[in-house]
């Protein structure tokens, strides 16, 4: 059975074949960690290797790697926006209304390249990751509990049937909708809302009869096996301690070349 | 597994009892299934069918709030003492609706799910995934991925889920209502091969009996039948051979689709199906006189009210810049041109991109006339309706003509109200005295304050259909309107239809059902090979069986013995329409306004059958 992720076939890889759950825990790692640094050398660093990281094990079309930039970047524009206009202190251009701040562009930069660091470690595991390998993973190793796992992963089967559904509805509404005189037919908050209605009774429905599914299947009988383990071996445990490794670098070297910052900036 | 002292499934004395409603829906059953036994449950709906399947496997009344009295035990397991998943290692289930018979991404996954909660060790596992595809026809489907699977494939492969358990019962739910002829014949072949096993018991609900036996006839249904009364009550239990023929009548009154012979001999009272002489006999008399009045005459329709020129059909289309387009459109539908009005349509749909599922089709529809499209799943039948209502842009040639109503095949896409009054009612002005008409036309003045999502099946389509009909469009488009549906409401769709086509519209439906087709149709196209492969009249298309070979068509038994020794196709239509009056038309002696409005009540036609009388 062929591999697919949210962002189209799993491309075999280095990266794709390791344990989803490893790669879960990097990526919450680093997240966590950088909540602590308020400097933008040291995300930006990070980025910059993420993305090596990528280009060089994750085997990601450039295409669909630029196209699952966009959203990161859009974010992290608005967050330095935002905040070189909005945070007091020395103030380097002062256009009123405009004013900008060097504790703004900061502050504002490091969050921004934050977003980047976590979005470039965010395409690569989404990217790399079969939702089913994942899920069994976390099954096996995060010791997350059958239910939830198959429950989510019915919800994944259902969510790929929903904009078929979606357009079905629409055209099913339309054809009762009277027509402007373009001959168009209006599609305003109402009928949106009327649409989303039906959409979730539809689909409150076939969620209850997948429940009743799963359950004649037997889910929840209690201990259960595991027909393909995912596998879990060193070459995962080097990859999350290679990675906590370089983290680790990057973030006493740019402390030892005195460009760290911590949250105490913000005050 | 099973051990042969310990019934598969027994019943003392049961009674089920939903809240807020008089009457018990399961009354006083006593039955005792045998491990390996083959058993077919049947009645009207509403008689407690899937009642009697949720009782054992305990979802009533675990899942379920509803008040049971009496003892069922499946596979010596008291029900009421044991969770519902604590009996799925006793029970495999076959759901009605395919989409959710199917849990997970991947089908060899599917069925590994179940070996995996029951404990298997992984080594096993491989081994039973093929035998459990094998035993259903559906080895090749092993890698494939659910969501790519017809509904013939989910089927199967569900089955497969049911069985690979190894369970001692197997529960299956009306499994082919949702399928075409190819569907049905796939689950049946391999229901039959599981069967043959004696491994495990099988309880089969169904009310579409007569494609379900198929050309086999009573022969082709399991070997006990057990009859469920309206009121809940089990009627009559015994050999199917010596049962069917003894509820016919009263199961044909009550508008259940028997296999043909117990329906012939339901209507007509002559035993011996389609072969013997007095049937043969009395179905001439049905069809009259060859020469009479009006045989040979040409229909009469009005002027051409929609019209495909060169149609190419299409389903990869954003129905975004469709609505762009002013009606009636009359716009070409090359890329070229379309791209200069609109650039959307330029950019998303190029030619080349979308796949073109039928194209060259050249239709005329009249005022008055009902057109009928065949032709297997996923031929482009509903592509082209879709197109023909420009929700989908077509991918060559244009359509001329106002705009047409459309009837989709599940009605609570359509919904847009509260209550039936207020559906009916949408985009009329406020007071319009049309609601209170089209509501006593169709036979739903005492729904008119209810929900239209808490109807039957049956109600939900007239609903649809209503508030389609309130409008005064030229032409009407429907998309099987008589799935899942049981006889009677089916006879109240034709009526309806017909009325509608009398008051001048043009209709043009799409149907698996030929028995209706055949019965309403003024014309069928059949569509094959991505094109229209046969147009005329339904006598004459449906004796081409080349054509119907390559539209994957299975005319059912009295359809083709009709269509083979009637001359016209007036006479073939009055047959039909005499074996249909045969059939009640008023629910079962029940008044229909105090039947409470679970989706399990009975399906009230408040349509007289002499309203389907020939046009």
């Amino acid at each position: 059975m062929s591999a697919v992720s949210a962002l189209g076939a799993v491309i075999p890889s280095p990266l794709a074949r390791r344990n989803p759950t490893v790669k879960l825990a990097i990526l919450f790692i680093v997240s966590l960690v950088l909540l602590f640094v308020f400097d933008p050398v040291t995300p930006g660093l990070l980025y910059l290797l993420g993305l090596a990281a990528v280009l060089g094990f994750a085997r990601i079309p450039v295409r669909t790697l630029l196209l699952a930039h966009l959203p990161f970047v859009g974010f992290a524009l608005g967050i330095l926006v935002v905040n070189a206009l909005s945070r007091p202190g020395e103030v380097v251009i002062d256009l009123p209304p405009i004013r900008v701040t060097v504790e703004g562009l900061l502050v504002g930069s490091a969050l921004a390249l934050r977003t980047m660091a976590i979005g470039i470690l965010s395409i690569g595991f989404i990217a790399t990751t079969d939702p089913v390998a994942l899920m069994t993973s976390l099954h096996q190793h995060a010791r997350l509990s059958a239910r939830v796992t198959f429950a989510v992963l019915a919800g994944y089967r259902m969510l790929q049937q929903l904009p078929r559904e979606w357009q079905v509805i629409r055209q099913a509404q339309s054809v009762r909708a009277p027509l402007r005189d373009n001959g168009a037919t209006p599609f305003g908050i109402r009928a949106f809302g009327r649409a989303a209605f039906t959409l979730l009774v539809v689909s409150l429905r076939r969620g209850e009869r997948m429940s009743q599914s799963l359950e004649s299947r037997g889910l929840g009988l209690g201990a259960r096996t595991v027909w393909r383990p995912v596998p879990l071996g060193p070459a995962d445990w080097l990859l999350l301690a290679g990675t906590v490794g370089v983290l680790a670098l990057v973030i006493a070297g740019v402390g030892t070349l005195g460009l760290g910052l911590g949250p105490g900036v913000l005050f | 597994m099973s051990d042969s002292v310990v019934p598969a499934v027994w019943f003392r004395d049961v009674s089920v009892r939903f809240p807020r409603q008089e009457r018990a829906v399961l009354h006083g059953a006593t039955l005792t299934i045998a491990a390996g036994e083959q058993v077919v449950v049947f009645g009207p709906s509403g008689a407690g069918k899937s009642t009697l399947l949720a009782a054992i496997t305990a979802v009533v009344p675990h899942s379920v709030v509803a008040e049971i009295t009496g003892a069922v035990t499946v596979a010596g397991l008291d029900t009421l003492a044991t969770e519902v998943v604590e009996l799925s290692r006793h029970l495999g289930v076959l759901p009605q609706d395919p989409d959710s018979a199917v849990c997970l991404p991947g089908v060899a996954q599917e069925l590994a799910f179940v070996l995996e909660n029951r404990a298997v060790p992984p080594a096993e596992i491989a081994d039973r995934i093929d035998a459990a595809l094998d035993l259903v026809g559906a080895a090749g489907l092993r890698d494939r991925q659910t969501g790519s699977l017809s509904g013939g494939e989910s089927q199967r492969v569900a089955l497969a889920a049911a069985l690979i358990g190894r369970p001692d019962v197997l529960l299956l739910d009306e499994p082919t209502s949702m399928l075409d002829a190819d569907g049905v014949r796939q689950v049946r072949d391999a229901v039959g091969a599981v069967a043959r096993t004696g491994a495990v018991a099988v309880l089969l609900v169904e009310h579409r009996l007569d494609e379900y036996a198929g050309s086999r006839g009573v022969a082709g249904l399991p070997a006990r039948c057990i009859v469920l009364g309206a009121d809940g009550t089990i009627t009559h239990d015994g050999p199917t051979a010596s049962v069917l023929p003894a509820a016919a009548a009263q199961l044909h009154r009550a508008g259940c689709w028997l296999p043909c012979e117990s329906e012939l001999e339901a209507a007509l009272g002559f035993s011996g199906g389609l072969a013997a002489p007095r049937v043969q006999r009395a179905l001439r008399e049905l069809a009259g006189d060859a020469a009479d009045a009006g045989a040979h005459r040409a229909p009469e329709f009005g002027p051409v009210v929609l019209a495909g020129h060169d149609l190419a059909v299409s389903r990869d289309a954003a129905p975004r810049p469709v609505r762009r387009r002013p009606w009636p459109f009359r716009r070409a539908g090359q890329p070229g041109q379309d791209a200069r009005r609109d650039g959307t349509v330029g950019r998303a749909e190029g030619a080349g991109r979308r796949r073109v599922l039928v194209r060259g089709v050249d239709l005329e529809l009249h005022a008055g006339e009902i057109v009928a499209v065949l032709g297997r799943n996923g031929a482009g039948k509903s592509s082209l309706l879709l197109t023909l209502a420009g929700l989908l842009a077509p991918a060559g040639g244009r359509v001329t003509g106002a705009r047409p109503g459309l009837v989709f095949q599940n009605p609570e896409h359509q919904f847009l109200g509260n209550t039936v009054r207020e559906e009916i009612a949408v985009e009329l002005p406020d007071g319009s005295e049309r609601v209170a008409r089209v509501l006593a036309e169709h036979g739903l003045g005492h729904l008119a304050d209810r929900s239209p999502y808490r109807l039957s099946g049956g109600q939900k389509r007239r609903v649809s259909l209503a508030a389609m009909l309130v409008h005064d469009r030229p032409s009407l488009l429907a998309d099987e309107p008589t799935l899942g549906l049981d006889r009677r409401a089916t006879i109240a769709t034709i009526a309806a239809f017909r009325r509608a086509a009398r008051s001048g519209r043009g209709i043009l439906l799409c149907s698996h059902d030929l028995r209706t087709v055949a019965t309403l149709a003024d014309r069928v196209l059949v569509v094959a090979d991505g094109r229209i492969v046969a147009d005329g009249p339904v006598v004459e298309v449906l004796r081409q069986g080349d054509v119907l070979a390559r539209a994957g068509i299975t005319v059912p038994p009295l359809l083709g013995w009709l269509v083979a020794e009637l001359p016209s196709g007036t006479q073939l239509r009055r047959a039909l329409d005499a074996l249909d009056a045969t059939v009640d038309a008023a629910a079962g002696g029940a008044d229909p306004a105090a039947r409470p409005g679970t989706d399990a009540s009975a399906d009230d036609a408040g349509l007289p059958a002499a309203a389907g009388r020939a046009r």
